[in-house]
């Protein structure tokens, strides 16, 4: 690795730095929209009636089924014909909340699932109403339980907010590709940019992975 | 021993309970009277239909037919049952299941504690008064803010009777409670559980325990096929059978 | 009308493009995952090191990489080659996690059973270990094909005339706003279905066998 190529790292890190704070927080405010709504899926999509729960279960099913991609162009280039334009920001983070509780909501009905039923049993023998078994037993455990998955599925938003380059939001893919248009030095930039995304990603599996293995020790 | 049998006034009964599960019978046509402050203890062979008729009285499992008659109030399943008799059933009748299910996400404090505030409407200061005061009776005072997990299994049974005494139940079943216990611990459990006899507490305990059901019940049942085949005081049945069954089944478990 | 005759003449190259890339990255996830069990030390961390980057980096990122970074340089690649390269190594990378998960759910007494019959390393993984771990790794392969094929929409951002792309080109010519991309989205969940269905079916007739 030569000095220069080092320095020109150097030189570009301040603005990819830039960018990588604008995807964190795109991939932040989208966890918090999308894993509330996936909670409200996962309960609607549990529903004993099959006409209650199949709008939710479409919803879902359509979300899971379409590229994140198709996703983001629909909101931010189809929406506007609907009546309904959105910025940059807002268009993205509303696309990645939608995939993320599309996602989310089969990962928390697996786990409110796996809740075992004679915790179901127990609170319904002390008499407790069904509302305060899902909200005092079934629900911390069941998110407990899906606490794992759903970090994982963290870090594959973090990596499909790459994605909002496509509509021109500066976040991180977008400065580096940038630079690289005005340097015409895409694969040094790029990888310095790959790396940006690794220092993220790498030690984040990392973190599930211990936080699964001591999860499963306690089960 | 507790109050003759006979003394008492009928608490709980249970007349023509029929339970099916696809075209199985698990449960076929039973009847059951038991007295205030009576110990029932029911053993029987695996599928034999005790734990099904046990759960059948809370309700955890409705019946196909048949009525269930707790503290005068009598509900005929097969007409379907409202859900605020429901609610008043689960508070008349407190239930220890084989294995525990505690709540484990809870302190053992907040697990006796909880349906206190749900279900009885105390309050936190109220409910964890009582709650220590249960947990003090089943020597576990200790253990108040430990997660069900970090407990012996003896320990948690013991909780979860705190936490069934705790909504002031008038009847208490227990689901072989010591099954799924170490011989040692379970003696612990049936230690708590003898010292609620003795208080006068009605009790249905479904069970392998011989020594517990001659010791401290005060009728033993026998089921076998979904039925009651014999039933009567414990010493007598267990010293004289009257029904072929009954021997084997005895039999068997001695030999083990 | 038109707009979904657009989109169905692009449905061959989204199927090219996933079909390759699942192919290449069968084939280098295979290596990759023999690389992880030799027994040098090196090897095995290295061959981790490239597993752990590629599924650590975005997807598009990597397409960027092969595309502007590599096959603009002293390589030439075109837009269908290094797309196929860049998401047949993003495949390599999750088959070759999920083939180790496989060959892991096979139990320890089934390789000491051979070492105990005196039978060799090839015949023990080509007779006995793979035919067991394949039955588990199929239904994982099936749920990574169904993201690969969602992934290829990322490909139009290289210039790859697959659905994506055409919709938003329709969509931009024609004014016709929404539609282009509803039916886009609807020909990806047409696409996925068969694939979901085969991996629900393949999961229940494998828990079925192990609860047995």
């Amino acid at each position: 690795m030569s000095t220069s190529l080092l320095n020109d790292w150097a030189d570009w890190a301040p603005r990819l730095l830039d960018g990588l704070g604008l995807s964190l927080k795109v991939t932040g405010l989208s966890l918090a929209i999308g894993l509330t709504l996936g909670l409200v899926l996962a309960l609607w999509s549990s529903a004993k009636r099959l006409p209650v729960r199949l709008p939710a279960i479409v919803l879902v099913e359509v979300g899971r089924g379409m590229p994140a991609l198709v996703m983001l162009q629909l909101i931010y280039f189809g929406l506007p014909d609907a009546g309904l334009t959105l910025e940059t920001f807002p268009a993205v983070v509303v696309a990645l909340s939608l995939t993320t509780a599309a996602y989310t909501s089969e990962i928390i009905r697996a786990g409110l699932r796996a809740v075992p039923s004679g915790q179901l049993e127990a609170a319904s023998a002390l008499g407790m109403s069904g509302g305060d078994t899902q909200r005092f037993v079934v629900i911390p455990q069941g998110l407990r339980i899906a606490l794992p998955t759903l970090m994982g599925f963290a870090i594959l938003i973090f990596q499909i907010s790459a994605l909002a380059y496509s509509v021109g939001l500066p976040e991180l893919l977008s400065q580096a590709y940038s630079v690289g248009a005005a340097t015409y030095r895409y694969l040094d930039v790029l990888v310095l940019a790959g790396l940006f995304y690794l220092a993220v990603t790498i030690p984040a599996s990392w973190l599930v992975a211990r936080l699964e293995r001591r999860l499963n020790r306690h089960l | 021993m507790t109050t003759d049998p006979s003394a008492g006034q009928a608490i709980l009964s249970l007349s023509n309970v029929r339970k099916e599960y696809a075209g199985h019978v698990a449960v076929d046509d039973v009847d059951l009277t038991v007295s205030a402050g009576e110990v029932v203890a029911i053993i029987g062979p695996s599928g034999s239909g005790k734990s099904t008729t046990l759960r059948c009285i809370n309700l955890l499992e409705v019946p196909d037919s048949g009525t269930v008659s707790v503290l005068g109030r009598t509900l005929d399943t097969a007409r379907g049952v409202k859900h605020a008799e429901l609610m008043q059933l689960r508070r008349d009748v407190g239930m220890v299941f084989q294995s525990f299910n505690l709540f484990p996400h809870l302190t053992v404090l907040r697990n006796v504690s909880l349906p206190q505030e749900r279900v009885l409407g105390r309050s936190r200061k109220e409910a964890d008064e009582r709650s220590m005061a249960l947990l003090e009776q089943v020597g576990l005072a200790s253990k108040a803010s430990a997660y069900p997990p970090k407990c012996s299994g003896g320990q948690q049974q013991r909780v979860a009777i705190a936490r069934a005494l705790a909504l002031d139940p008038k009847v208490m079943l227990f689901d072989e409670p010591t099954s799924a216990l170490d011989p040692e611990l379970g003696l612990e459990v049936l230690a708590v559980m003898r010292q609620l006899a003795d208080k006068g507490m009605t009790m249905i305990v479904v069970t392998h325990e011989i020594h517990f059901a001659t010791e401290v019940a005060d009728r033993l049942v026998v089921m076998s096929d979904g039925r009651i085949i014999e039933q009567g005081d414990p010493k007598a049945v267990l010293a004289d059978p009257q029904v072929e069954r009954t021997r084997t089944f005895l039999s068997a478990i001695r030999d083990r | 009308m038109d707009h979904l005759v657009i989109i169905l003449e692009a449905v061959p190259t989204t199927l090219a493009v996933t079909g390759a890339s699942f192919a290449v990255g069968a084939l280098v996830g295979l290596v990759l995952v023999l690389l992880r069990r030799t027994p040098w030390l090196l090897v095995r961390g290295l061959a981790r090191l490239v597993v752990d980057v590629l599924r650590g980096i975005p997807p598009i990122v990597l397409l960027f990489i092969v595309f502007f970074g590599i096959g603009s340089g002293a390589i030439r690649l075109d837009p269908f080659q290094a797309a196929v390269i860049a998401l047949g190594l993003v495949s390599a990378a999750h088959l070759s996690e999920v083939y180790r998960g496989s060959l892991l759910a096979v139990h320890r007494g089934q390789f000491e059973a051979c070492q105990a019959l005196g039978l060799g390393r090839r015949t023990t993984y080509a007779r006995v270990i793979a035919p067991q771990a394949a039955r588990v790794a199929v239904p994982g392969m099936v749920t990574w094909a169904i993201s690969l094929l969602k992934d290829s929409a990322l490909v139009s951002t290289i210039g790859v005339a697959e659905i994506m792309l055409v919709a938003g080109q329709d969509a931009r010519s024609t004014g016709a706003g929404l539609l282009p991309f509803v039916l886009a989205s609807a020909v990806y969940i047409a696409l996925g279905t068969p694939l979901a269905l085969l991996s629900r079916y393949l999961e229940d007739r494998l828990s079925i066998e192990r609860s047995r």
